[in-house]
């Protein structure tokens, strides 16, 4: 059987009008599945129009992402406790929470204030400065130093610490480090 | 309106002029494909039903843990850091299939397509049991609705939906692990939104699929079936009739006709609704019901069988089919290429991970002493058991200082942890930029990860200029 023998001969009008490369087509109509997808899509766009710009019903981007931001933040800063001077001493006599913060810091803060605090007075070549003297260098209150773990110190090489460890870990170095001072 | 008695080459057999859907209730087939066909189906079934039961080590067969970011394939775990091994995986089944179609056309449609697999060996069979033959299904859908028309569809539709549920469930199974999937199951969906919604919907759009749509996915969805064009040629072995030997057609007792006695049975057991005498045609999946259903009418007017056939149309016309040509040395040399490729980088992967960024801030630290260059090194341990780890540096120089990341470290089951690498040169040292490599060594094991850094700071010049 010919090509020309399978085919139909098209009836005058159920051709559409253009052709490509010799190529033409059938007028024919779509699946009713294919058109009911279609129908589905405006009644959706009626719908996401009404409830978005209409209705008044959802939270405004604005608000909605910046209240997003602040529940990440509060999550990150997350503490069983308030971040408070008075706090951190308190911290630093519980031998549980130095014993974490023991391990935070011989970890990652050994590398520069060496495990024993002591930094560039127990070893000069070391990189960071004394832990455990009353020399501060970025200030002596514990939320100062808090501070410093949490957000580094750029320009001297201090990483922040805060994005790595989190609020109750950083926390608990803090607490260790002020487990070698006196408590007022 | 009513459709043609015959498939028409110039329209879908499926939908009528006026849009409405044609439903198709193919006659039963038997014979050497159509057995080899089931097997085979059942065979991919049981694969897909049994993976996550296997266990191999201490996971799943295949288990695509996304929660714990572990993906575990036969004994091997990736993490995701090891996700651009997804290249080859794509691209390899890509020129697998580019290969195979361009020899034998849609071979994965009618055998391997899980579309065909699941409809032609479950569901269909399912129906064939409830409602009958083909002109028995024909006759309940004319019918009115009469207590038996009521009691057979009402069966056949909670048997699709609880199979369809069946096999949503177990493709969750591979993502969660069958234990977890169990724990969701015998609580209730608001532990868990997120996954009983998927199953929900996947399991609607499984009975709706493979209930109602079946054909009208491969024909009009598919893009494979579109490319076919593309990749086969005359020399690809397809499914077709011979029509040297065919035609014309004529009855079985008229000796000018040729072969073909016209009973049609090759119509009616497609699955797409075409008649392949037609010729090669987009709805083609390949399924071969049509040679079983030729064949077996050839054998009972006791003429040759293979009037309909797996041939090329250079073979079909007479011809030798050419099996080697550049479409098929090009698609397996690529294939052979990705497979080599792919080998060797599944080898390079190892039971942990190694990462390695500098520390945010400054790149350079420049002190009264020393110029400084901070780096955290993140290890990810991919075992359920505890690794140990030590770290070499090649490359350094003679008063390189490194402190930090010494000695061995331990990481955890399946944990990761970050170690600081603290690496210092001393001023009157610097002479430049130098390149380092990082060794990381695991403990007990024969392995090691590499990692190229550089040690940067200022200008020497201007570092000796500066000096204090």
């Amino acid at each position: 059987m010919s090509d020309s023998e399978r085919h139909t001969p098209p009836v005058e009008g159920s051709v559409r009008k253009h052709v490509y490369d010799g190529i033409e087509e059938y007028n024919k109509r779509l699946p009713n599945w294919w058109l009911f997808t279609l129908y589905i899509t405006i009644a959706f766009s009626i719908a996401y129009w009404f409830y978005y710009a209409q209705s008044g019903l959802p939270e405004e981007d604005g608000p909605r992402v910046e209240a997003e931001i602040a529940r990440i933040e509060a999550e990150r800063m997350k503490t069983s406790f308030e971040l408070t001077d008075a706090n951190l001493w308190a911290m630093s006599q519980q031998a549980l929470i130095i014993e974490e913060g023991k391990t935070s810091f011989n970890s990652l803060c050994a590398a520069c204030h060496l495990p024993s605090l002591k930094g560039k007075t127990e070893n000069p070549a070391a990189i960071g400065p004394d832990l455990t003297d009353e020399e501060w260098v970025h200030g002596a209150e514990p939320m100062a130093l808090y501070g410093v773990v949490d957000k580094g110190v750029l320009l001297k090489g201090m990483p922040a610490w805060g994005p790595v460890l989190g609020a109750e870990k950083s926390a608990a170095v803090v607490a260790y480090i002020l487990s070698y001072h006196e408590a007022p | 309106m009513p459709k043609p008695s015959r498939p028409s080459i110039d329209s879908v057999t499926t939908i009528r002029d006026d849009g409405s859907r044609f439903f198709l209730h193919p006659a039963d087939v038997r014979g050497f494909f159509s057995k080899h066909r089931r097997w085979t189906g059942l065979l991919l079934i049981a694969i897909y039903l049994s993976l996550p039961w296997i266990d191999i080590g201490d996971n799943p067969a295949v288990f695509l843990d996304v929660g714990g970011r572990r993906f575990h394939l036969f004994g091997l775990t990736l993490a995701f850091q090891d996700a651009w091994l997804l290249f080859f995986a794509i691209t390899g089944l890509g020129f697998a299939l580019f290969f195979v179609t361009s020899l034998l056309g849609r071979l994965w449609c009618g055998w391997a397509c899980p579309q065909t697999v699941f409809l032609e060996h479950v569901y269909r069979p399912i129906e064939r049991f409830i409602e009958g033959d083909a002109v028995q299904r024909r006759r309940l859908d004319a019918s009115s609705w009469t207590k038996e028309k009521i009691l057979k569809r009402t069966a056949k539709q909670i048997a699709f939906v609880t199979v369809s549920a069946v096999i949503s469930h177990l493709f969750l199974a591979y993502y969660v692990s069958l234990a977890e999937l169990w724990d969701m199951m015998h609580t209730a969906p608001k532990e868990h939104w997120g996954a009983f919604l998927f199953v929900f919907v996947f399991t609607g759009v499984n009975y709706f699929n493979f209930a109602w749509f079946r054909e009208q996915l491969c024909i009009v969805i598919c893009p494979y079936g579109r490319l076919q064009s593309a990749l086969t040629d005359e020399n690809t072995v397809v499914i077709g009739y011979d029509e040297q030997r065919g035609e014309p057609r004529g009855h079985v007792t008229d000796p000018e006709a040729g072969a073909c006695i016209d009973c049609n049975r090759c119509v009616q057991v497609c699955p797409t609704g075409i008649d392949i005498r037609h010729g090669l045609q987009l709805e083609c999946i390949g399924c071969s019901a049509c040679i079983d259903a030729c064949d077996e009418i050839m054998t009972k007017v006791k003429r040759p069988t293979g009037l309909i056939r797996y041939d090329s149309l250079n073979g079909l016309e007479g011809g030798e089919t050419q099996w080697i040509r550049p479409r098929t040395i090009m698609y397996s040399i690529l294939l052979l290429v990705g497979m080599a490729v792919a080998g060797w980088s599944i080898s390079t992967v190892r039971p942990a991970n190694m990462g390695v960024t500098r520390i945010t801030g400054a790149p350079y630290i420049v002190s009264d002493e020393a110029v400084r260059n901070q780096y955290l090194v993140r290890i990810v341990n991919k075992r359920e058991t505890v690794q140990s780890f030590s770290l070499e540096v090649i490359g350094a120089p003679a008063a390189f200082t490194l402190t930090g990341f010494t000695g061995m470290v331990e990481v955890g089951p399946l944990g990761e942890e970050v170690f600081p690498l603290v690496m210092q040169v001393p001023r009157s040292e610097y002479t430049g930029k130098f390149p380092l490599e990082l060794v990381l060594h695991a403990g007990a094991e024969e392995f090691e990860l590499r990692r190229e850094i550089e040690f940067i700071g200022p200008d020497p010049k201007l570092l000796r200029e500066d000096s204090p």
